[in-house]
């Protein structure tokens, strides 16, 4: 990215407005972590959005409203009953990457390595959108496709609401990397509703291995309504992915991180049942 | 066309202006300072080696943008200790035969300041953690995980 310019504004209105002036020449920028991923070509006017109170993290009512400047350090760093994103924070590339980058930043432009997309569609999250108006849509839509689409008018995402793991629920999240900091070759996430013994309802998501980040229909279906046992959940994970398109990666066929993504997915669905029986009501 | 941009940060406890184009990133013109003390390693947010702490915040120079300093306060190993001046991190690498070329070790010792900076009483746990992202080739990390747990247990209020 061939950043030629910069604007530091104080206020979220005063971002949107100069965002809105600039048009495609505007450049959002948080932790600004992505830009070495980004080859130089356009000149592009950077506006930092690191002072427009958009970071912090609060409880409200059964969900938390995460601002999307908020640093993947501060989820890291915090603890609570209901709060699982300090899973999925840590395990995000090293502690300068994590003090560094922010939540908004690590999904309004998905990676395939990004951690937090497959996290928030598996745990049901909310993004708010701001511009001329406040919207707020579903991960499911969010993540239909590259959210960086939603951004070209010069619209911003202000936060994200992460509903609380409550009683009888459990998250799980895994993934498979060559070395302690490297991408991920599959990324896995879980939540699981449980009602007595049954499964309530399950929400089960995948990236790194498939194209983009997307839930697990077939696994979910396969899941809800069911009496839980490890057996059950690492089977769903094993049959209910045959449906979807593998990448290939460093050497490894697609076949095999398919099947590198079912087993992932099924910890991720095994540790998501652990937090449940652990919280039953 | 880029122009250059004055920014103003603190750097090492000074407040200073600096002449920037837009897009430099924070390692080079530190570098061009002359405070040469933060390495380059990889150039692209792997290895550590350029990590400096901005508002407290260990981060990497290579892949920081100047323009994100503005206002903020920066410090880099030079603002940390001397040769005559040897910082109690420092002092505890050398002691425990943690620093073998030394090219990862300004960028190590800025991390563990950041991290000792915000819990004195980091478990051996929060070291690894906080270490995560500073390669080291020559040592095999063992001492220095040792020196920064001797680190740790040097702040911990003498007992009765
Ligand atoms: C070496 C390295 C390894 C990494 N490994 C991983 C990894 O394993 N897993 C992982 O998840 N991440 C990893 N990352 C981080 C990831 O690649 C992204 O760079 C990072 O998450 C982006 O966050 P940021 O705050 O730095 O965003 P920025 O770089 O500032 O912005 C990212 C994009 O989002 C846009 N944007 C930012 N905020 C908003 C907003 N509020 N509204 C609208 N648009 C916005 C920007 O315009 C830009 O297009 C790694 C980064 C590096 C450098
Ligand atoms: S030089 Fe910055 S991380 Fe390697
Ligand atoms: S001492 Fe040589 S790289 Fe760490």
């Amino acid at each position: 990215m061939k950043i030629t310019d910069f604007k530091i504004p104080t206020r979220l209105d005063e971002a949107l407005a100069a965002l809105r002036d600039l048009g495609p020449a505007a450049l959002p920028v948080a932790g600004a972590t992505s830009l070495v991923f980004i080859p130089e070509d356009q000149p592009m006017t950077a506006v930092d959005l690191n002072r427009l109170g958009l970071d912090g993290i609060r409880r409200d009512g059964d969900a938390f409203r995460i601002g999307a400047a908020t640093r993947v350090a501060a989820l890291q760093k915090r603890h609570e009953p209901g709060w699982v994103l300090d899973r999925v924070a840590l395990t995000l590339s090293s502690q300068q990457i994590r003090n560094e980058s922010t939540l908004g930043g690590n999904i309004c432009r998905v990676f395939p390595w990004s951690d937090f997309p497959a996290a928030l569609l598996a745990l049901g999250a909310g993004l708010v959108i701001r511009g001329a108006q406040e919207k707020e849509m579903t991960a499911d839509e969010f993540f239909s496709s590259q959210p960086a689409r939603l951004f070209r008018g010069g619209d911003l995402l202000t936060h994200i609401r992460v509903p609380a793991v409550g009683a009888g629920a459990g998250f799980g999240y895994k993934k498979v990397r060559q070395t302690a900091t490297g991408f991920s070759l599959a990324t896995a996430a879980a939540c699981l509703q449980l009602d007595g013994g049954g499964i309530r309802s399950a929400r089960a998501a995948l990236s790194a291995a498939v194209p983009f980040p997307a839930r697990c229909a077939a696994v979910e279906a396969a899941l809800a309504g069911k009496k839980a046992s490890e057996g059950l959940l690492r089977e769903a994970a094993l049959n209910g992915l045959s449906g979807l398109k593998f990448k290939e990666a460093e050497g490894m066929s697609a076949e095999y991180i398919g099947r590198l993504a079912a087993v992932t997915l099924g910890d991720a669905l095994v540790e998501a049942w652990a937090q449940a029986k652990e919280q039953a009501s | 066309m880029s122009t250059t941009r004055t920014i103003t940060f603190t750097l090492n406890g000074k407040k200073r202006d600096f002449q920037i184009a837009p897009g430099e990133l924070l390692v080079k013109l530190l570098r061009r300072s002359g405070l040469t003390g933060t390495k380059e390693g990889c150039d692209e947010g792997t290895c550590g080696a350029c990590t400096v702490n901005v508002d407290g915040r260990a981060v990497l120079s290579c892949i920081m943008p100047a323009f994100l300093a503005h206002g903020r306060n920066v410090v880099t190993i030079e603002g940390v200790g001397d040769f005559d001046r040897v910082h109690p991190i420092q002092q505890a690498l050398v002691d425990a035969g943690a620093v073998q070329c030394g090219y990862c070790t300004p960028g190590l010792v800025m991390s563990a300041k950041a991290m000792f900076e915000e819990n004195p009483a980091a478990s051996d746990e929060d070291i690894r953690v906080h270490t995560d992202g500073n390669l080291c080739r020559c040592t095999g990390y063992e001492k220095i995980w040792t020196a920064l747990r001797n680190v740790r247990d040097a702040n911990k209020p003498a007992q009765a």
